[in-house]
């Protein structure tokens, strides 16, 4: 049986980029993980003596009621509130001295329903020097990024997900998009495609093993990520908060993904038979889907973008948090992936070889 | 006598790139057993007519039969019986040479590696030493290995020679001629007139991508005729040489020179009832061959 020659050849070539670029990703992925906690923990940073202080919001009526308290501060004669809506109270919309008690209310009308998003700060009077107690905001969510990006650095799931979904989607792809067109055109650049197809060898069979030895080299990449994940987020004790099988399915399936990639590359590397240019087409594809995908993830207004990137149908981010496989989406994938290839296929049997 | 069979059928086989023609027409038949030449200056269609045999290119139109089976229908079996050497290959830079036939090898379902061991031998290639590391002579014997270790019943040659060094091509030659008494059919493009004047039993001529001419090399010489010059004692009459077989008739002084295609017993009988000084019969290269087709257009001489 000849079967699986050209791919053992390609990848006697090509096993040391595998390897240095697996050894890259496993390393990044560690040490990504393993600075969690501290990103965390800066993540989910609060207000200065956000402690000292317990806000409460209530709607009464068209009203919404915040009601505050906070620790007596040692020798405070009295205390101040101010009230803003940034952290930075620099011109604070309303301030109240000399408050005898540890409570202060504050009513204010509510924004399209739900409680005002405001800051309150808390001072004590105490021999006559202001002295800071607290700050404390009515908002759950403190980090901008998060509200406006929805990242979520401070959640193990959320934290993957960005890993996955930003980084090493990016990273593999380009990657795989430049070992998929490479093991193609450098047949062809390097003159040997006369002499490889002048063997006993259908195009076909040469063109399916091309793309099996990236498909299967990436498969071994993703299951040694996703096991190199799973051990770094238990390192780390967070594997309580998200399960090793949720991650592992995450990496698993984003395999079809990749396939689209590969089998797109491979289309280029048949078609156009210059590295350069099918590279160029190839890196552009990757980096528009990534671009749609980023677009669509920015804001909810954006979203209608997501269909148009690949990338959208690998729910890495529903996956990390547990929800079910979509297996409409991977199908999806799958079909597009053999699609490409059917097309890369059906261009390089009626070509001419380049001599 | 027994019939020799027919290794490659060619009628009419066309291929153009675009608007330009690559060969048009072209009507080609080799034989079992022998080493056909198939010569004419670059991009004259030798290339493109070798690729188009091994399925590499898609003909325009025409057909291709090679053992007997269509050249694109059956193209996967057609490469299991032939060797092919491309005029200009490249290998994988960074094995060895071994590795890289042991592979090509074993895409013909072949383990056994002495036929490779002793090509190599042969032609002092150095079978250890990367690919991307041998000089361009030592690729070229890679090359010539790689086209005959399968020991296949067809080898296709496209400039077999370029890069070899005068004494390796003598080899090369001995080894062509051992290959055809084996029984191989070899079908080898060149525009090396003198390597094919010496290998070949049989030419073909291309020129712009038209077959001018197949034929017996021995044939096509004696068609071409010989070349007769004499120097008389005396002025002779011109009418003297106008006979049959005599062509091309021209007189310097008492300086004859006359092509002779056919009744030399009688020309020569002509020439010695006069007084002779000196006198030389010089049979044609092919050289000459083929300058006269590329000078003529193509016409017969």
């Amino acid at each position: 049986m000849k079967l699986g020659r050209t791919m053992l050849m390609e990848l006697r070539c090509s096993w040391r980029g595998y390897l240095i670029f697996t050894l890259v990703v496993v390393l990044i992925l560690a040490g990504m993980v393993e600075i969690f906690p501290s990103v965390s923990e800066a993540w989910q940073h609060e207000l200065d003596g956000a402690e000292n202080i317990d806000i409460v919001t209530v709607m009464e009526g068209d009203l919404a009621v915040i009601e505050l308290t906070w620790v007596e501060h040692p020798g405070a004669d009295n205390y101040t509130v101010m009230v803003g809506n940034s952290p930075y109270m620099i011109v604070p919309m309303d301030r109240v001295d000399g408050i005898e008690g540890r409570t202060y209310t504050y009513q204010a009308p509510p924004e399209d329903g739900t409680p005002p998003e405001l800051y309150f700060s808390v001072s004590a009077m105490v021999d006559g020097e202001r002295k800071f107690v607290g700050a404390e905001s009515t908002m759950e969510r403190l980090n901008p990024l998060e509200e406006t990006l929805g990242l979520d650095y401070g959640d193990i799931r959320g934290f993957m997900s960005v890993i996955w979904g930003m980084w090493f989607v990016l990273l593999i792809g380009l990657y795989i998009a430049l070992a998929a067109v490479n093991s193609v055109s450098r047949d062809f650049e390097e003159g040997r495609m006369d002499i490889l197809l002048s063997q006993p060898v259908s195009r076909r069979q040469y063109m399916l093993e091309k793309f099996s030895l990236v498909a299967l080299v990436t498969m071994v990449l993703l299951v040694i990520s996703g096991v190199v994940s799973v051990a770094s987020v238990n390192a780390v004790g967070e594997l309580e908060t998200i399960s090793a099988s949720a991650i592992l399915l995450t990496t698993i399936l984003s395999w079809p993904l990749f396939l689209v990639i590969i089998a797109f590359s491979v289309l280029m590397a048949v078609y156009l038979d210059n590295s350069k240019k099918a590279l160029g087409i190839t890196f552009l594809f990757v980096l528009v889907q990534y671009g749609i995908h980023l677009v669509g993830d920015m804001a909810e207004a954006l979203e209608y973008v997501k269909p148009f990137s690949v990338i959208s149908y690998w729910n890495h981010d529903s996956l990390l948090h547990g929800e079910a496989v979509a297996w409409g989406d991977t199908v999806f994938l799958l079909v597009l992936a053999i699609a490409f290839v059917l097309s890369a296929l059906y261009i390089f049997e009626r070509r001419d070889v380049p001599a | 006598m027994k019939k020799k069979k027919l290794v490659m059928d060619i009628r009419g086989l066309t291929k153009y790139y675009g608007k330009v023609v690559g060969i048009e027409g072209l009507d080609l038949k080799v034989y079992e057993g022998e080493i056909m030449g198939f010569l004419g200056p670059n991009g004259a269609g030798k290339t493109t007519t070798i690729r188009a045999c091994l399925d590499l290119i898609h003909k325009s139109d025409g057909v291709v039969n090679i053992f007997g089976l269509d050249s694109h229908r059956d193209s996967l079996e057609i490469r299991r019986r032939t060797g092919y050497l491309p005029g200009d290959f490249g290998m994988y830079p960074d094995l060895k040479v071994r590795t890289i036939l042991k592979y090509l090898l074993s895409q013909n379902g072949i383990s056994d590696t002495t036929r490779m061991e002793e090509l190599a031998r042969s032609f002092e290639l150095d079978l250890d030493r990367k690919y991307g590391e041998l000089s361009k002579g030592n690729r070229q014997k890679a090359g010539i290995v790689q086209a005959f270790m399968a020991d296949q019943d067809l080898i296709m040659l496209d400039e077999p020679t370029s890069g070899l060094d005068p004494l390796m091509q003598k080899k090369f030659y001995g080894f062509l001629r051992e290959e055809r008494e084996n029984g191989k059919t070899i079908f080898m493009s060149s525009h090396i007139l003198a390597e094919v004047e010496e290998v070949c039993d049989r030419v073909a001529i291309i020129r712009n991508g038209h077959l001018q001419v197949v034929e017996n090399i021995h044939s096509l010489k004696e068609k071409m005729g010989k070349k007769l010059v004499v120097e008389f004692e005396n002025s002779v009459d011109t009418g003297l040489f106008e006979m049959e077989g005599v062509n091309d008739f021209s007189i310097d002084g008492r300086m004859v020179t006359m092509i002779v295609t056919s009744n030399l017993d009688e020309v020569i009988k002509t020439v010695s009832r006069q007084n002779i000084i000196n006198m030389s019969l010089e049979t044609f290269s092919l050289e000459h061959l083929f300058l006269t087709y590329y000078s003529r257009g193509g016409r017969d001489p």
